[in-house]
């Protein structure tokens, strides 16, 4: 019975070492990738609100419904194009800090393309 | 000349070694014998003669490689056995999972007059129907980077170039999952325990394939996957990017029209000339205009063509939810008001609401803030010139009373705005107004208070579009514009104190091809009534109340670019007044 005792003991004790051990920022959630498909059209890119954790991997892949457009990230490098409709996806991957990252279209598409933005909300 | 079974064995050893994987350059007998569908033995000792002849390089155990006299005679064979596939595509009609086994019968017969004739009949194409690459006439192939779909990049935007398996029952799966060279596609997952690759189609629908399969499909990247890491706040970073400096940018679009109405004759019209610039100042202030040129000339007071500042305006982005504009503006009213280039409408022409209810291209001058907020919930809000009502018509409501912004009364401006829900994809639900005193020509001076309301509804997903739009107008005081009108002209205009206007569409692309462009199919019906509602003791015409059919087509060779036709039937409810119907053809592109 001490026996059993003494392994259920330690059985426990692994397991919960080893939740904790998941837990722990950059062992394994932290870099799991968030994967978000954004969808581009004159004049609105839908999902236009992005919220994430800060730190996570945002892999964002575009499609265009219609002609070329262009994805910048103010204030970074980030300036994809985006090819026409049906002629595939375009991919980035983007490791946000803490912060409002506005996006827009950096081609020029149509009467309307000044509305073409939105936001990636990274939070703690 | 060399027996077919030469030409087989150099053009075996020619595709066989093309394959392989450097630093190897002999290909094992085995493998050559398995191509040719005989035993080691016998291939071995066909091969000892080939090298008796000069033409390959034998080593024991290890395997045969072709000499330069080889190489270029087993390129010949092949040049001609995949033009003879593209002719027999081309021009005979064959399908591309037909014309191997027809191929490998005629490379060993026509002559070389005939292959060079067929060349140049099939305009010196580089690949045959597989996208395997033609040699020259010298025996030479063009070297291309490639990569199959176990080594390409996840996640980017790749084009098949080459299908190197001619399995009849491959080439049909190959077929029948878009998967032929010429399609854009990508690859979202590979599953080494399962051996399997996940793939994204030019038409956004996953398939999943064997591992097998896929190295059989050689790729080449349309764009290069960027990978950004560790981003730091927008606000640390600065000057990293082109765009934050000073950038100009040119685009525009055009309308090529032909039009057959009944009881006339048909017309060509170059209807639209436009040509937009952008200007960034910086990221914050950018500069847009567009000038447009309709029916090509502008000749004095003449009804002739118009020359038209559309758009001329600054942003001031401020932010995501708060953005100042100024200048030439267009009014956020209805659907194609703001979204007006030809590729992204059905019809030849704009429905007719938004031509005789709404005023499109509607644009005026003045200020005022738009931005979104939320998920999804945009808005405009702009103060601008009012409409003048001495311009008002029977027919065309309040179209004529357009100021465009030259030198514009704004004694007494009015105001417009928008909200629009952009939430949900693929669905755009909007609502807008217009309010302003629009009296100001008249001496005394009284009020012609107009408003505009609207609501509209778009749905585009994948192949279908609906659009829904519903629009009013009011024009109050209009008994008393009438008779100030009536004085100034001569003739009363009976102009309506209310106008309305419907119309629900609904399109289908039925073809879409990433090598062909897409084919869509359309029926819109149309109601509207620019005297809906009259002072009193004015008399409605029945010529006004008028409702419309339109059916038609569009081919998008490229999604800029519109092929539109279409025939549209015009009615109303006046037994003297015939409306004539219309059919119309249409070229529209956007750049």
């Amino acid at each position: 019975m001490v026996v059993l005792m003494r392994y259920a003991f330690v059985s426990l004790a692994l397991l919960a070492a080893s939740a904790a051990l998941l837990r722990v920022p950059g062992l394994a959630h932290a870099q799991d990738v968030k994967i978000v498909e954004i969808s581009a059209e004159r004049f609105s890119f839908n999902p236009s609100e992005i919220r994430v954790k800060a730190g996570t991997p945002l892999e964002i892949r575009l499609t265009s419904e219609d002609t070329m457009h262009g994805f910048h990230i103010l204030g970074t490098d980030i300036d994809l194009e985006l090819p026409k409709r049906g002629r595939g996806v375009a991919s980035v991957t983007f490791q946000p800090a803490v912060g409002r990252y506005t996006f827009e279209c950096s081609r020029l598409c149509g009467a309307g393309h000044a509305f073409m933005r939105g936001v990636i909300i990274a939070t703690e | 000349m060399p027996s077919s079974t030469v030409e087989n064995y150099l053009k075996a050893i020619y595709i066989g070694t093309g394959r392989l994987e450097p630093p190897q350059r002999l290909l094992p007998m085995g493998q050559l014998a398995a191509a040719l569908n005989v035993t080691p033995g016998t291939a071995t000792t066909m091969v000892k003669t080939l090298a008796d002849s000069g033409l390959v390089e034998y080593e024991p155990y290890a395997g045969v490689s072709l000499t330069t006299a080889g190489q270029k005679l087993a390129a010949l064979v092949t040049r001609r056995h995949r033009l003879i596939e593209l002719f027999l595509v081309q021009v005979m009609g064959y399908s591309w999972d037909e014309v191997h086994d027809e191929a490998e019968q005629l490379e060993h017969i026509v002559s070389d007059r005939f292959v060079d004739r067929m060349n140049a009949m099939l305009g010196r194409p580089q690949t045959d129907p597989h996208g395997d690459p033609i040699p020259d006439e010298n025996g030479r192939v063009k070297p291309q980077k490639v990569e199959t779909l176990l080594t390409c990049p996840l996640h980017t935007s790749v084009t098949v170039t080459r299908v190197i398996d001619q399995d009849r029952d491959f080439l049909r799966f190959i077929e029948q999952h878009n998967l032929k060279p010429g399609e854009a596609i990508s690859v979202e997952q590979r599953d080494t325990a399962a051996d399997s690759v996940r793939v994204r189609g030019s038409d956004n629908r996953q398939l999943t394939i064997g591992t097998r399969a896929a190295s059989k499909l050689l790729v080449q990247a349309v764009q290069v996957l960027l990978f950004v890491l560790l981003a730091v706040p927008a606000h640390a970073q600065g000057g990293q990017r082109p765009a934050d400096q000073p950038r100009t940018s040119l685009s525009g679009y055009m309308d090529f029209h032909f039009n057959n109405p009944e009881f006339g004759d048909a017309r060509l019209d170059f209807h639209r000339f436009v040509l937009l610039v952008t200007h960034s100042f910086s990221e914050r202030i950018r500069f847009v205009g567009e000038l447009e040129l309709e029916h090509a000339v502008v000749e004095g007071l003449e009804e002739h063509g118009e020359l038209e500042l559309e758009q001329a305006y600054v942003d001031f982005l401020l932010s995501r939810s708060f953005n100042v504009r100024a200048g030439m503006m267009l009014m956020p009213i209805g659907i194609i008001n703001e979204r007006h280039e030809p590729p992204v409408y059905y019809g030849v022409e704009r429905p007719f609401n938004d031509t005789v209810i709404i005023p499109t291209t509607w644009f005026d001058v003045g200020a005022g803030i738009h931005g979104e907020i939320g998920r999804g919930w945009r808005y405009r809000a702009f103060v601008v010139a009012p409409l003048d009502a001495a311009q008002f018509t029977a027919e065309e409501g309040v179209r004529e009373g357009r100021q465009k912004g030259s030198d514009a009364n704004v004694g007494r401006p009015a105001v417009t705005g928008r909200l629009e829900y952009v939430a949900v994809r693929g669905l755009t639900l909007g609502a807008s107004g217009w309010s302003g005193r629009s009296g100001f020509q008249f001496q005394p001076l009284f009020d012609v208070p107009v408003s505009v309301a609207e609501a509209d509804a778009r749905y585009a997903r994948r192949r279908l579009e609906l659009r829904g739009q519903f629009s009013q107008v009011w024009i109050d005081n209009a008994a008393r514009l009438n008779e100030a009108l009536a004085l100034r002209v001569g003739v009363n205009p009976n102009i309506a104190r209310g106008l309305r206007g419907f119309y629900g569409e609904a399109g289908y692309r039925v073809v879409s091809r990433a090598s062909f462009g897409e084919i869509g199919a359309v029926v819109r019906y149309e109601n509207f009534d620019t005297q809906y509602r009259m002072p009193p003791d004015y008399v409605a015409l029945p010529a006004f109340d008028r409702e419309a059919w339109i059916v038609g087509a569009t081919y998008w060779p490229d999604p800029d670019i519109a092929v539109k036709f279409d025939y549209s039937i015009v009615g109303s409810r006046s037994t003297v007044v015939h409306t004539p119907n219309s059919l119309n053809v249409g070229l529209g592109w956007w750049f």
